[in-house]
């Protein structure tokens, strides 16, 4: 079972992952309160697409966990579970729960 | 014929087509398998198909739960997709005052939103490797816009739409979204027309025959090529149509 840690590591290398395609004056900070989604957010729409897919695709393929976070439970909460980092981890967490 | 030592045009690649047991889904499978292609084909029903660098997966590409899943074995057992043909489509024609509700509410599922589901399982895959050629087949229904299909031929428009707006949200990710629309080609589909009508309409294209296997194969292959990748959001019509 995936851990708040382990949840949290896998979107920081997905930002990481990131940081490698851009300039070392443009790294977009690897920490739990960085804004991924709205108008506080570094990450362009590419980017922000590559951080959700990449994501969903290592706990599909790494972990064996096949989970969409981007369905209509994402889509229709007032608050986004894109806002930031930790709020992402956090969406993961309860879909996994 | 597969190719025996997996050499080829596609050696290497993985394609999944949709619609892959029967008609254009099926000659398209069988193009990229003899082309050295590791192939996996998603279609409702079972396949005669019997070979090892084929797989198959049934389901219905409108759920998409379903296709979810079957991506994410893709992803767990190949870790890419190259080439994704959407061909899967549903066609009921009759005239529009005598169209069930059912049947038109199958071909939007299928042709539009079934086909928006497949492109974008297919895309988080490819987009891994910054490469990817999503081919839509598309119909000359949507231009000719022939009595009896009012539903088919608005659903093959909007896919054309579709497959330019993702053109434009994917070409950053290396990945190439054109169409082909094919004219008449026979197929269990077309012999669901009344066969007067397919010949008047034959009749009326600048090429009036038939669409053959490699008219359709020549165009994929074109759309698929590495060479292609400043070619995207194009519609080709076979047999002389034009949108």
């Amino acid at each position: 079972m995936l851990t708040s840690d382990d949840i949290e590591s896998i979107i920081l290398r997905a930002i990481g992952a990131l940081n490698s395609e851009r300039a070392p004056d443009e790294q977009i900070a690897a920490r739990a309160d960085t804004p991924l989604f709205g108008v506080d957010a570094e990450l362009d729409s590419l980017e922000f697409v590559s951080v959700i897919t990449d994501v969903e695709t290592s706990l599909n393929v790494d972990h064996g966990l096949e989970i969409s976070l981007a369905d209509d439970r994402a889509m229709s909460r007032a608050i986004s579970p894109y806002e930031t980092v930790a709020t992402l981890r956090d969406y993961v967490l309860e879909l996994l729960a | 014929m597969p190719s025996p030592d997996g050499a080829g045009l596609y050696a290497d690649q993985v394609v999944v087509v949709t619609g892959a047991s029967r008609g254009v889904g099926r000659l398209l499978a069988d193009h990229f398998l003899a082309q050295g292609a590791r192939v996996i084909g998603i279609s409702r029903g079972p396949t005669e198909l019997a070979t090892s660098a084929y797989e198959h997966q049934e389901l219905d590409i409108a759920d998409d739960r379903a296709v979810r899943q079957a991506f994410a074995r893709i992803a767990r057992s190949h870790g890419r997709v190259d080439i994704l043909v959407n061909n899967a489509g549903a066609l009921t024609s009759i005239h529009a005052m005598l169209m069930p509700a059912s049947s038109a509410d199958e071909m939007v599922r299928t042709n539009i939103l079934g086909g928006l589901y497949v492109a974008r399982e297919a895309a988080k895959i490819m987009r891994r490797h910054s490469f990817g050629r999503i081919i839509w087949i598309g119909s000359m229904a949507s231009t000719l816009e022939p009595i009896g299909d009012s539903v088919y031929a608005a659903t093959k428009a909007a896919s054309m739409t579709l497959a330019g707006v993702l053109a434009k949200e994917f070409a950053g990710f290396g990945i190439t979204v054109n169409t082909l629309a094919v004219s008449a080609v026979d197929t269990e589909m077309l012999r669901q027309i009344p066969q007067d009508k397919v010949r008047t309409i034959v009749a009326s294209l600048p090429l009036p025959r038939l669409a053959t296997a490699d008219d359709i194969c020549n165009v994929v292959d074109f759309f698929s090529s590495p060479r292609s990748s400043y070619i995207t959001a194009q519609t080709v019509f076979l047999g002389g149509i034009h949108g």
